[in-house]
């Protein structure tokens, strides 16, 4: 059953917001479909198992082969494409719809058409693909399927006739759908005979095998003992195995003209085969490279500082290890006055730079301090010198500056009727430029042009916060504007702490600097003596805080039996310093760093 | 370990009286409520533990009777295990026994003194009589003036009070008014402590809420300053004394000194060794004399820094060859430009802030891990 024939293969993914019920779908497809093949295909997954056991191999399906016998009596080739679910990764989902022909459009039937599904039926819509409009959980109480299926259709421009109601919880529907792929979703089209022709829609590393490319091709066929070119970087590429996932890995020697599987190299870094790219065969080569290849640039900034500064090695070594299997980090050393060595990281966004922190603390044992995030400015100095600006502390002194550019998004938050006043004032207070407002069923459908350094700033939260949680926000770079951008200084007892300076426009660096310091000074705990907090501009005072001195702290009865008693408490006390960085008399806890990392409220005027 | 060259090296006995009518509602001490069938049992056992260590006694300079409530102890026990290490008491050693003011009487305080005890620490806490109720104190503010003025009768030379402060429900005004009542009761020396919430204390598990920070701030400094002014030394963290009436007994702990401890739950260090005797009355009387006890080894790093912990509560300076150096000497250099400590060549002191936040600066200079 290895070999099909085009006319008989199906290649789609699922769109769908979180906790609308993709992964139950898919499940559920899985289970429909593997009950029909259960023996023939038993032996191979047994047998390929155990190897994969032997050596410890977990690599999540990121494409999944399955055969449906069709009502129509024959059997299809199903390849179920995984997409990454978030904003930050929407160049990685446009290349998962690229490698499809259809997609299915899952909506909750209780809650409707969320901000960013939206963005990735856009994004299938001008990729030409089919799209499967599915209303799910139709068994809840709450289920509206006449109001969200004529919305549904109307958005992608169909019949509601034609929308689906599953409930993939209960199994009801799951045969429609495929039903539905299989008449519905194209065949593949591609010269079966051409030169080959395969895009790379996902690569990760595995330490036994190197990297494993998930591949969808295009044309031609790729053996097993292929010499492969990857056309966008040039790299010519050992292939080591060739095959299929059903979930688990299935070695088939051979992959054919509009078949999905995997390759897996002797490559040691994802970076080597980037998603987007199109591997050919060295001596066969296609003339062109697929459409649609960019390169990933990271959005977001940050420095990441080890609060032991003896982690530095151990966390080099860290980003080393992710890196191998996350093209899109970047990372640099960087030495910071107050918080020592560490690195300035860059992200593909927000939800990015917080797995990559969590990945380290926890996978990694590392206690880490970041710096508020931000966005790369660029600047012309009056030098008439352009300048890549990353990090606060590099941005020139006002002087030198002839204009600062900033990254702006295009933002598009859906939001129901009563909402649309509680975000239109945060965008507005965000320097939000108002572009559109239309009716999407029964919401409206809200477009900012923003910059990208107030979406990094707890928008979200702010956002979800001030629409009770109902509000859905999508967003995509449109470009570099000009801006009137200052630097913001925090002095802790008259010293600048480079690591809380950040970049922000200039009518919001008071209210911003007020709001910072009186948020510093409730988080950092009294001190020896009284420590004064400012926020300064070019050495201009904006705002001042105090932190008050301690006034008692003593242990209160000390006699002979209470001395080791007394010394373990000003060890507990030690240890709760631990995560405390002494600038001169100050010292500051993460937590002070923390919550001017989520300051967004800053200058909103309206705090939580 | 060169112990025999120690041996008759310590100075200082505390004995511990573990018996109570009743416990307080702040006390997670080893105490024993009731017990009055077993208190010549409990006494042979701690004459017993006494003999067992009578060869690392040298010449005692103090003794300490502490409880528990000592004077549930009838004075003919106490008088018995005075006469059992008389032979080692130096001349003019201080002799302490801790007393609730409703166990005592004239004719009870005579008796002490006739044993030989010296100094006597009356358990006051408070004057104000609904606070003694949270407290679950039995004595009645008159009861605590009138063991006072019989303790002065009765020939002591020191008579010390104990009080409390940050008692749930106290107010400034109720503060003001215990200042007043101890200054007016010119007793020789006052132990004044911040209540602590103890896990285990009665008035934890009722859920007991502290006063805040700002006011227990306001209070200590109020409390520093009052005793000061009525001629009292602020000569340790929670001790004041007039000129001379410094407990001896407690000095020798904040110097660091070894001490022997006997009795139920009772704590010795000796020799860079610290060591806690196991708790239980009936355990300690079954043991006759030679209970199980707790090790603790003190390294030189821990001797050192408990030496900066104890010292830096005293109003004397600590003298650095003395001590040994802080962990971070830089942070020595810091705190004097913070006006927190005071140094003159090898002597450091507290400044008078300093002596306030005490614990701040301690983890400024050590590395307590």
């Amino acid at each position: 059953m290895i070999g099909v024939k085009q006319n008989l293969i199906r290649n789609f993914c699922i769109i769908a917001h979180i906790d609308h019920g993709k992964s139950t779908l898919a499940d559920r497809i899985l289970q429909l479909t593997g009950a029909v093949s259960d023996r023939e295909m038993r032996a191979q997954i047994l047998d390929s198992m155990d190897i994969e056991r032997e050596r410890g191999i977990t690599i999540k399906a990121q494409a999944v082969r399955v055969f449906y016998t069709a009502k129509d009596g024959e059997t299809y080739q199903l390849n179920l494409i995984d997409t990454p679910g978030h904003v930050d990764f929407s160049y990685e989902v446009s290349r998962s719809l690229a490698a499809c022909e259809g997609a299915l459009l899952v909506v909750d039937a209780s809650q409707g058409i969320e901000a960013q599904t939206l963005a990735n039926v856009y994004l299938a819509i001008e990729g030409d693909l089919e799209v499967i409009p599915v209303l799910n959980k139709i068994d809840l109480p709450a289920a509206d399927p006449e109001l969200h299926g004529r919305a549904v259709a109307e958005l992608i421009g169909g019949d509601p006739e034609d929308v689906l109601r599953i409930s993939a919880k209960t199994g009801m529907g799951i045969q429609e759908v495929l039903e539905s792929v299989v008449a519905r979703v194209p065949a593949p089209t591609g010269n079966a005979d051409g030169p080959p022709r395969a895009l790379i829609f996902d690569s990760v590393y595995d330490q036994y095998q190197g990297v494993v490319a998930f591949v969808r091709v295009m044309d031609g066929e790729f053996r097993e003992g292929d010499k492969l070119l990857a056309m966008q970087t040039g790299l010519t590429v050992e292939m080591s195995t060739i095959g299929v996932m059903t979930p688990t890995m299935v070695r088939t020697g051979r992959l054919a003209a509009g078949e999905t599987g995997y390759i897996v190299t002797g490559l040691k870094a994802v970076g080597d085969l980037r998603v987007g790219d199109t591997l050919t065969i060295a001596n066969n080569r296609a003339s062109e490279a697929l459409p649609g290849y960019r390169e990933v640039k990271p959005m977001v900034f940050c420095g990441l500082f080890p609060v032991d500064a003896d982690d530095y090695p151990a966390m080099r070594e860290a980003l080393e290890k992710l890196t191998l299997n996350d093209a899109s980090l970047q990372w640099e050393p960087e030495t910071s006055q107050a918080l020592g060595f560490g690195f300035r990281c860059g992200f593909l966004g927000l939800l990015h730079m917080d797995i990559v922190r969590e990945r380290l603390e926890r996978e990694y044992d590392l206690d880490l301090l970041a710096t508020t995030p931000n966005v790369e400015y660029e600047v012309t100095t009056t030098a008439k010198t352009e300048l890549k600006v990353r990090s606060p502390a590099d941005l020139p002194a006002a002087n030198h500056i002839e204009t600062v550019r900033e990254p702006y998004v295009r933002c598009t938050v859906l939001v129901p009727q009563d909402g649309v006043g509680a975000v239109m004032g945060l965008c507005q207070d965000r320097r939000g430029v108002f572009v559109t407002m239309e009716p999407i069923e029964n919401r409206l459908q809200i477009v900012y042009d923003m910059p990208l350094a107030e979406i990094v700033m707890d928008f979200y939260d702010q956002l979800k916060s001030r629409t009770k949680g109902y509000a859905s926000l999508d967003y995509e770079l449109v470009g570099y504007r000009e801006s009137p951008l200052v630097k913001l200084d925090i002095l802790l007892a008259g010293d600048a702490v480079d690591a809380l300076s950040m970049i922000v426009h200039k009518d919001l660096a008071y209210p911003r600097g007020k709001a910072l310091v009186e948020r510093l000074q409730k988080t950092i705990p009294r001190q020896m003596i009284e420590v004064p907090i400012q926020a300064a501009v070019g050495g201009k005072i904006l705002a001042r805080e105090t932190v008050k001195a301690i006034r008692k702290d003593v242990l209160a009865k000390c006699y002979g039996g209470d001395i080791s008693r007394k010394r373990k408490l000003l060890e507990k006390q030690k240890e709760g310093k631990k995560r405390m960085k002494q600038f001169g008399s100050v010292e500051v806890p993460q937590e002070a760093f923390l919550s001017v990392l989520t300051l967004g409220t800053t200058g909103d005027g309206n705090k939580r | 370990m060169n112990t025999a060259a120690r041996e008759g090296a310590v100075r200082h006995l505390y004995v511990h009286l573990p018996f109570c009518a009743s416990r307080c509602g702040y006390c997670a001490f080893v105490v024993e409520v009731g017990g009055r069938d077993r208190r010549d049992a409990y006494l042979g056992a701690l004459l017993a533990e006494s003999g067992t260590q009578s060869a690392v006694l040298g010449s005692l300079d103090t003794v300490y009777f502490g409880g528990g409530t000592p004077t549930l102890m009838r004075p003919h026990r106490i008088a018995a295990l005075l006469d059992a290490v008389r032979p080692s008491l130096a001349a003019g050693a201080e002799v302490s026994i801790e007393a609730n003011p409703e166990t005592v009487d004239r004719e009870h305080l005579e008796a002490l003194v006739a044993a030989g005890v010296t100094r006597v620490s009356i358990g006051a806490q408070t004057f104000q009589p609904e606070l003694l109720a949270t407290l679950d104190r039995a004595a009645t503010p008159d009861q605590v003036r009138a063991a006072v003025s019989c303790a002065r009768e009765a020939g002591f030379a020191s008579v010390s009070i104990d009080l409390l402060f940050g008692v749930p429900g106290q107010t400034t005004e109720g503060l003001a008014d215990d200042i007043a009542q101890a200054i007016a009761l010119r007793v020789d020396h006052i132990s004044w402590y911040e209540l602590e919430l103890k896990p285990g204390a009665a008035l934890t598990r009722r859920g007991a809420v502290l006063p805040d920070d700002d006011w227990a701030a306001d209070a200590y400094e109020t409390i520093v300053a009052s005793l000061e002014g009525a001629g009292y030394r602020w000569y340790e963290t929670a001790n004041f004394a007039r000129p001379g009436h410094e407990c001896r007994h407690s000095l020798a702990y904040w110097g660091a000194a070894d001490y022997l401890g006997i009795g139920v739950g009772a704590v010795s260090t000796i020799d860079g060794e610290r060591r806690r005797n196991a708790p239980g009355v009936d355990r300690y009387i079954a043991a006759e004399g030679t209970p199980e006890r707790a090790l603790e080894h003190l390294d030189t790093d821990t001797q050192r820094r408990e030496r900066w912990m104890l010292a830096l509560r005293l109003d004397e300076p600590l003298d650095l060859a003395w001590s040994g150096p802080p962990d971070h000497p830089d942070a020595l250099e810091r705190l004097v430009d913070l006006g927190l400590i005071e140094r003159v060549g090898a002597q450091i002191s507290l400044s008078r802030h300093g002596r306030f936040v005490q614990n701040a600066v301690l983890s400024q200079l050590m590395e307590y891990a």
